[in-house]
């Protein structure tokens, strides 16, 4: 992508967020929010992360690929086994990094 | 009793004092984005206007997550306009507090109504709320101006330190595989309920099932599906009330 496509893609994003922003304290200050719309929030967050998650470690290139012979699978599974014990953001940034620089020291390829 | 300041600079400054702590949360966040916009390529004052236009950790970070996996302009736009469609909740949350400020005030608001500072400014005015309806003259707005603010040049800070730091680091440190370690924190918080289990679920089958898809529209396509996954569990598990 372009630097010019790529800031007339941040511009459009940074636009349509402002608007949900200013959405219920200006456009529609006087209406409340549809019920099928508050719904749909509540959903957006854990399908966008999921979908992100599965397709940064399992796809490369349009392709599928189980590398379980790679040291990022693994630390991602570390990392998914703190952040369910600690439920700790940084904790778990810390601990997926740290199993990722061991597994590398330990099978260099 | 926390002491109610009684002038607007009063407020302001106690919005920054109380905004303050939250940036070491999420100045981590604007480093790490920082960091990883290098790596996927962008150039450092365009990840540096992102965070000024967007100025949304989540969305910034899936952007760039995106670019660096190839990602074409419309699935990229239509992703984060979904990640960010949150921000209608907040905005709903904040209107009956605001809605009586004139337009200007709005629309500047509008700008700094961050998940952050939102959490900090309905505090302040639920408080108040709580304490006494007195007379004064309502001034709350000011910190919620403050507590936005704040965050607003906390997040500018730490990107900028993560574009600086991001230069001088060798790409055989990984920091980019920080992006998808933080959506794997993030889920993890957010998998509560069983619907939303659902939806992150099939989302997470889908990119591996539409994985082909030209441009990452599979991405789209999951997060739909898992969308509609989370609104048929929720009718399933959750009967008429």
């Amino acid at each position: 992508m372009s630097t010019t496509t790529l800031v007339l893609l941040l511009v459009l994003v940074g636009v349509l967020t402002y608007l949900y922003r200013y959405a219920m304290i200006g456009l529609f200050a006087s209406r409340s929010l549809p019920a099928w719309l508050h719904a749909l929030c509540r959903h957006i967050a854990p399908a966008s992360f999921a979908a992100l998650t599965a397709s940064g470690l399992f796809v490369a290139g349009g392709e599928v690929v189980f590398a379980f012979d790679t040291p990022r699978p693994w630390a991602a599974l570390a990392a998914v086994l703190v952040a369910w014990r600690t439920r700790n953001v940084l904790a778990t940034i810390g601990a997926g990094m740290a199993a990722l620089y061991l597994l590398k020291l330990l099978f260099p390829t | 009793m926390v002491q109610i300041p009684t002038s607007a600079g009063g407020e302001f400054l106690a919005g920054c004092r109380d905004e303050a702590p939250l940036l070491l949360g999420v100045a981590p966040f604007g480093m790490i984005y920082g960091i990883a916009a290098l790596a996927a390529g962008v150039p450092a004052w365009v990840a540096q206007l992102a965070s000024a236009i967007v100025f949304a950790g989540a969305a910034q970070l899936v952007i760039v997550q995106m670019l660096a996996a190839g990602a074409g302009f419309i699935p990229i736009a239509l992703t984060s306009g979904l990640l960010n469609l949150r921000h209608v909740l907040y905005s709903a949350s904040m209107a009956e507090y605001v809605r009586h400020l004139p337009r200007r005030w709005r629309l500047l608001l509008a700008y700094v109504l961050t998940d952050e500072a939102y959490a900090v400014a309905v505090l302040r005015y639920q408080q108040r709320h709580a304490a006494a309806a007195d007379a004064t003259a309502d001034l709350r707005h000011w910190y919620f101006l403050g507590a936005g603010f704040t965050l607003w040049a906390g997040w500018q800070l730490s990107t900028a330190a993560g574009l600086l730091f991001g230069a001088t680091i060798p790409p055989e440190w990984e920091l980019d595989f920080a992006v998808p370690l933080t959506f794997i924190a993030l889920l993890t918080l957010l998998l509560r309920e069983r619907a939303g289990q659902a939806a992150a679920l099939v989302a997470g089958l889908g990119a591996l099932a539409f994985a082909a898809l030209p441009y990452k529209l599979g991405l789209v396509a999951a997060i739909v599906l898992g969308l509609a996954a989370g609104a048929w569990a929720v009718r399933r598990l959750e009967p008429v009330r």
